[in-house]
């Protein structure tokens, strides 16, 4: 302050007078009469957005100093800079302490959930290269067949795999898409698909979570719940992610506008717009839309959503197409489905070469587990603890349990297990969030939680504030190790993508790609043409037979290829990261084959790098030598 | 209608026109990935819901019991808006793909020209009007007490 600042004060207080005060500013000579730049209300006005540009900084950090090249058995969580995690961290603070603020604007918990999606959904994109999972890139194949074929086939064309004709919706669009941004593939933009089909689930969730409450918190901490237990990986680009949010936003419609209120106005149109969404799902995915038929007559058995238009409509869209274009697929696979019926332990069972082998898939996979088991017990003391929202959020408790028969119906490839917990997640996620705040402002839980805070000790108040935000913490930093502690299966490198392009680039029709297991980039490139044999899969008397007799037992088995075909066996890191992980064959065994293979004179060396080789059967079958 | 009401019920159309003339830029340019995704994400959506609006208004939404915020449910139906108009032109999108491929008749040009005329179709008609509640006739509910 300056020496005279208290005089120079003095001269401010001007005498009492009729006459309005001037609007000209007086000078000001002491620094104690500015108003401040930053006041306490400003600052704290701030600080959701600071917290939330800290964790994308420190995101954005972690990503530019990641290196992806050398993955171990756990995948990105030991690659991960430490600054992902302290990150995350940050974000979920900044989520609760904001999300608990009522003076807070409502937008700002669904800023943090933006940037929960950026930090889960886009760090895969952004540190690899190329796309992940063997999944997403037999889709890009379907999408190339089809741009190729030009029409829908069938099995007498392309075998197995007419399967994706007679379930074609979301490759139609996908081909169109890739034709309409004119690039080459959709391996091109496929790497973003978890960002957008998570984004495509915002909406409706948060219609179905506020037709049941008002309160900010418990529906933002839901779709908190939500994506971070949903580490299933259904949100890569399959059918299966699109159809996933369809099935709900059918069902934020039902919630919403098929309550009983005696008025049917309007009701031919929103009969309209769940005919539209159920189509949509109907010729895009097998599962879906039982998932959807179970859902909703579930919901049927309330009074208060006893309305039988929207399963009318979803069941007989559903029994049109299975009648009709999906017939051929599944008049071949009833029989099958029918045996699965009732066998509940072999529909829970994720098959051969699934058991997690390795210090790190054992622990990323019990992350997963853990992560799903805390979710569904938290969802579980949510029921327990909230007896009004218990009552009035009923129907989302029914759409928690009834995908639960599935499990008995049928075991989907070994899948079903996951794909339920991700239909139950919406559900189950709600009451999850219930469970974290015990002060649901709902009118009988204000009145419980007045009397609690009175007559509470301090410590226990400290708990029951900490407690939460150090679960939530838990929970979402889980969710890392479960979603991504399988890269080193998942990944590609680009030189294992060019090495596998260079068989494609030269096998002519008829042609047969050999490899240990289908996890490999661009495995069902040109699938309408080139033949393919996985060995692994194979019955395991055979498997023992390659691996005692590598070289003469695969060229006994490629034998049958005719010109102009060729035969090749393909050795990539992915299928050995595949088969190390799951309990298949070690490396070292894999790694017998290959030098079996390349020290036989009945194969050529046709390419080599860094990601792996590619061998072709001599055209004689390497009789001569 | 009111000028702006006529621009803002132009646009989905002017989106969908505009679409088919970026793809005269070339393959994989941002432009023409920004005017095809934008329109294929929300044009026939736009559109087809704008048209229905009036009428899906008349049905009443269901909200929390324990409603006292009143901008509460206005959002609400503001949300359910987005989400009809996302999920109808993703819809749309993927049935009108399907149906080309069915018939053979697969080209991209020709979805998007189908969804651009679909949607031009929407923007012109005149909104659909749920038919007011017939006279006479007091809708009560089952165990209502009158």
């Amino acid at each position: 302050m300056a020496p005279g600042g208290s005089a120079t004060a003095g001269t401010d207080r001007t005498p009492p007078s009729a006459e309005p005060p001037s609007p000209a500013p007086e000078p000001v000579t002491d620094l104690s009469d500015l108003p401040p730049a930053l006041t306490w209300r400003r600052a704290r006005a701030a600080w959701p957005a600071a917290v939330l540009l800290l964790a994308l900084a420190l995101w954005a950090y972690a990503v530019r100093h990641t290196d992806v090249s050398a993955l171990d058995d756990f995948g990105l969580v030991t690659a991960l800079h430490p600054s992902f995690w302290a990150g995350l961290a940050v974000l979920t603070a900044g989520f609760w302490l904001t999300v608990r603020d009522p003076a807070r604007s409502r937008l700002w918990p669904g800023a943090y959930v933006l940037g929960l999606l950026v930090m889960e959904r886009a760090t895969q994109a952004v540190l690899y290269p190329t796309p992940l999972y063997a999944w997403a890139w037999k889709h890009d194949g379907v999408v190339e067949h089809l741009l190729t074929a030009g029409e829908l086939q069938g099995a007498e064309q392309v075998g197995d795999m007419a399967v994706y004709d007679q379930w074609p919706g979301f490759f139609a669009a996908q081909a169109a898409l890739v034709r309409l941004l004119g690039v080459d593939s959709a391996a091109m933009y496929m790497a973003w698909w978890p960002l957008v089909s998570s984004l495509l689930l915002l909406l409706p969730l948060l219609l179905i979570y506020r037709t049941f409450t008002e309160d900010r918190r418990l529906i933002w901490t839901a779709l908190w719940l939500f994506y971070v237990a949903n580490w299933v990986g259904q949100d890569y680009f399959s059918p299966q992610s699109v159809a996933f949010a369809l099935h709900l936003g059918v069902l934020a419609v039902v919630l919403r506008r098929y309550g009983r209120t005696g008025d049917r106005r309007g009701q031919a149109l929103w009969t309209a717009a769940i005919a539209l969404m159920a189509v949509t799902i109907v010729i895009s995915h097998q599962l879906t839309p039982a998932m959807l038929a179970a859902t909703l007559l579930v919901l049927c058995l309330l009074r208060r959503y006893r309305d039988w238009v929207p399963l009318v409509t979803v069941v007989s869209i559903f029994l049109a197409w299975c009648m009709t274009a999906a017939l051929p697929f599944l008049s071949a696979a009833l029989p099958e489905m029918l045996r699965s019926v009732g066998d509940v332990g072999a529909n829970v069972s994720t098959g051969y070469g699934t058991t997690p082998t390795g210090t790190g898939a054992v622990a990323t996979s019990w992350a997963a587990r853990l992560l799903s088991g805390s979710v569904l017990l938290l969802g579980a003391v949510g029921v327990w603890r909230q007896r009004v929202l218990r009552h009035r959020a009923l129907p989302l408790l029914l759409i928690a349990l009834a995908p639960l028969p599935m499990l008995v119906a049928n075991s989907y490839g070994s899948e079903m297990i996951f794909r339920v917990l991700m239909f139950m997640l919406p559900g189950v996620a709600f009451f999850a969030a219930a469970a974290l705040l015990p002060t649901v402002r709902t009118l009988a839980g204000e009145a419980r939680e007045q009397q609690t805070v009175r007559s509470a000790a301090p410590r226990r108040r400290a708990l029951a504030a900490g407690g939460p935000l150090v679960a939530l913490l838990a929970l979402t930093l889980a969710f890392v190790p479960s979603y991504s502690g399988k890269d080193r299966i998942s990944y590609f490198p680009p030189e294992e993508v060019e090495l596998v392009q260079r068989v494609f680039d030269e096998a002519g029709e008829g042609s047969l790609v050999v490899a240990a297991n289908r996890n490999y980039p661009l495995a069902y490139a040109s699938y309408g043409s080139v033949d393919h044999y996985w060995f692994l899969e194979d019955d395991r008397r055979h498997v023992d037979a390659i691996v005692a007799d590598p070289a003469a037992t695969l060229a006994r088995d490629m034998r049958g290829v005719e010109r102009p075909g060729r035969a090749y066996v393909l050795f990539t890191r992915g299928q050995v990261a595949n088969s190390e992980m799951n309990g298949q064959l070690d490396g070292e065994q894999l790694e017998r084959i290959r030098k079996s293979v390349a020290g036989s004179p009945r194969f050529r060396l046709v390419a080599e790098n860094s990601a792996g080789s590619l061998y072709e059967l001599r055209q004689d079958g390497g009789a001569a030598r | 209608m009111t000028p702006q009401e006529l621009v803002v019920r132009m646009l989905p159309p002017f989106g969908g026109w505009l679409a088919l003339a970026a793809l005269a830029l070339p393959g994989g340019s941002p432009l023409r990935g920004a005017a095809v995704a934008v329109f294929l994400a929300a044009g026939p959506g736009v559109a087809l819901v704008g048209l229905c609006a009036p009428a899906l208004r008349v049905r009443p939404a269901q909200g929390p019991v324990d409603g006292r915020d009143p901008g509460f449910a206005r959002r609400s139906d503001l949300l359910e808006r987005l989400m009809l108009i996302v999920f109808v032109s993703v819809g749309a999108v993927m049935i009108v793909a399907t149906v080309l491929f069915a018939t053979h008749a697969f080209t991209a040009q020709r979805v998007l020209l189908a969804l651009t005329v679909l949607t031009t179709l929407a923007a012109f008609c005149p909104r659909l009007r749920a038919s007011p509640p017939t006279p006479g006739k007091p809708r009560t509910g089952k165990g209502s007490a009158l």
